[in-house]
């Protein structure tokens, strides 16, 4: 043997080895036998553990309130978090693979395939009926947070769709808050003949254009026929034969015919548009509460340069309804779920509810008597304690596709390539879809 | 005297032969851990993905049920599948011929004795080197009614020009293309430009002798050499055409109304929005089939036409 060879056959053999031990890590990584690191779960197994996956609105929100849990209780709460879009994304996978989180964000009624209504059908959640904050939820909230009379989500917060104005360009117009659609349309007027845009409207993505179709739906077709989910349901009648759904396209065509909405309204995205009335520019923006802290973020006044109210549909100031969205919380029926309703408790605690709101700035989750620090809603609440809110209509639509054709047809009915009957056919079909 | 080149004598017998043996198997044995990891995330989940394409799975627990060709019967009988194959299509070509067309002229111009030739070079690539989402967000600002392109229009007496670029269905569609060929453009460029290297000068030379032109050069010398540049920038462009996503989903998401969608974003929205993965994998598979049936025919076709220098 030469001195060559006894060199190169150990280097050999050592790179072989290396070789076939590499293979071996990676096969039987991909086999699950080798836990690369991700011991969270085995520490976590003891005494009051909980893993949480959230959007980043309730990461910001839950923060506080989790260091004051794991303070007063020892237990951990292992928390991470995406934007909503992301979290839809990934929530159904890891559902389905059975590596979610005990606590996991959900939205509300059948709006996306991880909403409370679809994933409790599939068993996916657990039933937190016996919790006591079940009885401190409102009406719309507790319709959107039950599968089959059990209630499988708990609201940390609710927001609701507002239209936000710039208090000056209202001064400088000498406009009062709108209580009925005449005065709207009278206020729209004005403001056009002061060459100011009356409303901002960055339907760009289609976002703020379903606002639209809430807050009037709200009043225009759910105080007048509450029953109408069920009545669609059943196939009693449809978005096309239903005259108040009709009625509500026909005001957006209304306003935007008239020239009150934004120029080029399918180019401009959100921020331009809340921007523009910040800058006066443009008067108002229907939008929902948790974005008015961005909107306040573009104006020097911040919160004290604008204002608020509840769109009117009519002209019934008394008939006016809010439309409000709970954010949602439920417990993975896969995990454990003691350490995760003694969480949920503590959340319901008025105290707790409050501190989540205020952070915030949105809505309680609950219909408890809490106080809030920021008046920015005050000019709603009223009607928020007296019971004239109302559910977002997409949430108890069959899925999120009707929502979907809703948002793309809409921005060709908008551009005057789709009728009206053309639009709400679309979505019936969408709809009869989703119900098959 | 001669000189008698031979091959060093062989060592003989049966374990040199194990040895040459063994050693031959050492780069197969190396290979062995990348292609494990290789077949477990890129081929495995590729053709389970092929088959969930027959399938309505919805990202449920329970077995997906067997549905046929339904998904595919649906993507080619959909009119907003239908919109967003004809507007890839039209993605894909358009970008294609006009994106190589801009590379080759830029790198003509710039394969010079141009003292700045370096830094055009450079400020003609650097687009290409940013994320494509990047460049989604910028151009979407650019690009809205009240951007700085209308303003530039505006600000040099042009302002009958100005769009809504992205929010008019008439213009929103050329309005992507054209920013994928801005993105895009330098890549060519700098494909064009080496080829443009590998041309020998004497050719130009003789041709020179020969009394040929400035046209005539470029389109008997130049131009044939560079027929494998044009395979290579034409096959890049087209696939990344084809699948195009980022930019589209970023400036537009598809609209307004369906004006702007392509089957990538297709895909996107009815696996992660709709929850329809047997469906959108469908979409997936008929796109792969179209950039691969794209490359071949376009790889065939070229090859034709290259030259042995």
């Amino acid at each position: 043997m030469t001195i060559d060879a006894a060199r190169s056959r150990p280097a050999r053999v050592l790179i072989q080895r290396a070789a076939l031990g590499t293979a071996l890590a990676v096969t039987l990584g991909a086999c699950g036998f080798v836990n690369s690191g991700d011991d969270s779960t085995e520490e976590g197994g003891s005494g009051g553990s909980l893993t949480a996956y959230v959007n980043t609105e309730q990461n910001t929100g839950l923060a506080p309130l989790i260091e004051a849990y794991e303070e007063e209780t020892g237990a951990t709460v292992d928390i991470s978090s995406a934007t909503t879009d992301e979290l839809n994304q990934q929530l159904r996978v890891q559902l389905t693979s059975g590596t979610a989180a005990d606590l996991i964000r959900v939205s509300p009624g059948n709006s996306s395939p991880v909403a409370v209504g679809v994933l409790g059908r599939e068993g996916e959640l657990t039933d937190l009926s016996d919790a006591s904050w079940t009885d401190e939820l409102s009406d719309d909230t507790r319709a959107l947070a039950e599968v089959d009379g059990q209630v499988l989500a708990f609201p940390v917060s609710r927001n609701a769709i507002v239209m936000a104005y710039n208090r000056q360009v209202f001064e400088d117009a000498g406009l009062e808050v709108p209580t009925t659609w005449s005065e709207f349309l009278d206020a729209c007027a004005a403001l056009d003949a002061a060459g100011i845009t009356p409303i901002a409207a960055p339907f760009q993505g289609g976002i703020y254009f379903q606002f639209w179709v809430y807050a009037l739906a709200g009043t225009l077709v759910y105080a007048e026929n509450p029953d109408i989910d069920e009545q669609m349901a059943a196939g009693e009648t449809t978005f096309a034969e239903n005259a108040e759904w009709g009625q509500v396209f026909a005001r957006i065509a209304e306003l935007r015919d008239a020239g009150y909405l934004s120029d080029g309204m399918l180019g401009i995205p959100a921020d331009q548009g809340l921007q523009s009335v910040a800058t006066g520019e443009a008067a108002m923006v229907l939008m929902v509460s948790a974005g008015l802290p961005q909107l306040h973020g573009y104006a020097e006044g911040g919160a004290d340069a604008f204002g608020v109210f509840a769109l009117p549909a009519n002209d019934d100031p008394e008939a006016t309804l809010v439309p409000v969205a709970p954010d949602f919380l439920a417990v993975n029926a896969a995990a454990d779920p003691e350490a995760a309703l003694e969480f949920l408790d503590f959340l319901a605690q008025p105290e707790n509810v409050a501190a989540y709101a205020n952070e915030m700035g949105v809505l309680p989750g609950l219909a408890t008597e809490v106080e809030l620090d920021s008046d920015v809603l005050g000019p709603i609440e009223p009607l928020l304690a007296d019971g004239r809110s109302v559910a977002y209509a997409n949430y108890l639509w069959p899925n999120g596709d009707v929502q979907q054709t809703m948002l793309q047809s809409g921005q060709e009915w908008l551009d005057g390539a789709l009728d009206t009957a053309g639009l709400l056919g679309q979505m019936d079909a969408e709809y009869a879809r989703g119900q098959s | 005297m001669t000189l008698t080149l031979s091959r060093p004598a062989v060592d003989g017998g049966p374990r040199a032969t194990r040895r040459r043996a063994r050693r031959a198997r050492v780069p197969y044995l190396l290979l062995v851990p990348a292609l494990l990891f290789y077949a477990f995330v890129v081929l495995w989940p590729t053709l389970q993905g092929a088959g969930y394409a027959f399938t309505d799975w919805a990202g449920r627990r329970e077995t997906p049920g067997f549905v046929g060709l339904d998904n595919f019967t649906e993507l080619f009988s959909a009119p907003a599948a239908r919109s967003a194959l004809r507007n890839t299509l039209i993605i894909a070509l358009s970008t294609t011929i006009v994106q190589t067309l801009v590379g080759l002229a830029l790198a003509l111009a710039l394969h010079s004795a141009l003292a700045s030739r370096n830094l055009l070079r450079t400020m003609f690539f650097a687009p290409a080197l940013l994320p494509p989402v990047i460049i989604g967000f910028l151009w979407q600002y650019i690009l809205t009614p009240a951007g700085p392109l209308n303003d530039a229009l505006g600000a040099v007496g042009l302002g009958g020009l100005a769009q809504n670029w992205l929010g008019d269905s008439s213009v929103a569609l050329a309005s992507v293309i054209a920013v994928i060929i801005w993105q895009n453009a330098g890549l060519t460029m700098v494909i064009y430009l080496a080829g443009l290297e590998g041309v020998p000068p004497e050719l130009h030379e003789a041709a020179t002798m020969d009394g040929a032109g400035r046209w005539q050069r470029l389109r008997h010398v130049t131009l044939p050499l560079l027929v494998p540049a044009t395979t290579i920038a034409l096959s890049l462009t087209l696939i990344g055409s084809l699948k195009l996503f980022d930019q589209v989903y970023v400036m537009t998401g598809g609209g307004p109304g369906y004006a702007t969608e392509t089957l990538s974003v297709v895909m996107y929205k009815e696996a992660f929005v709709s929850g329809r993965y047997g469906y959108s994998t469908a979409i997936a598979l008929v796109l792969t089939m179209i950039v691969f049936a794209f490359a071949l025919l376009q790889l065939r076709g070229l090859r034709r036409f290259e030259v042995q220098q």
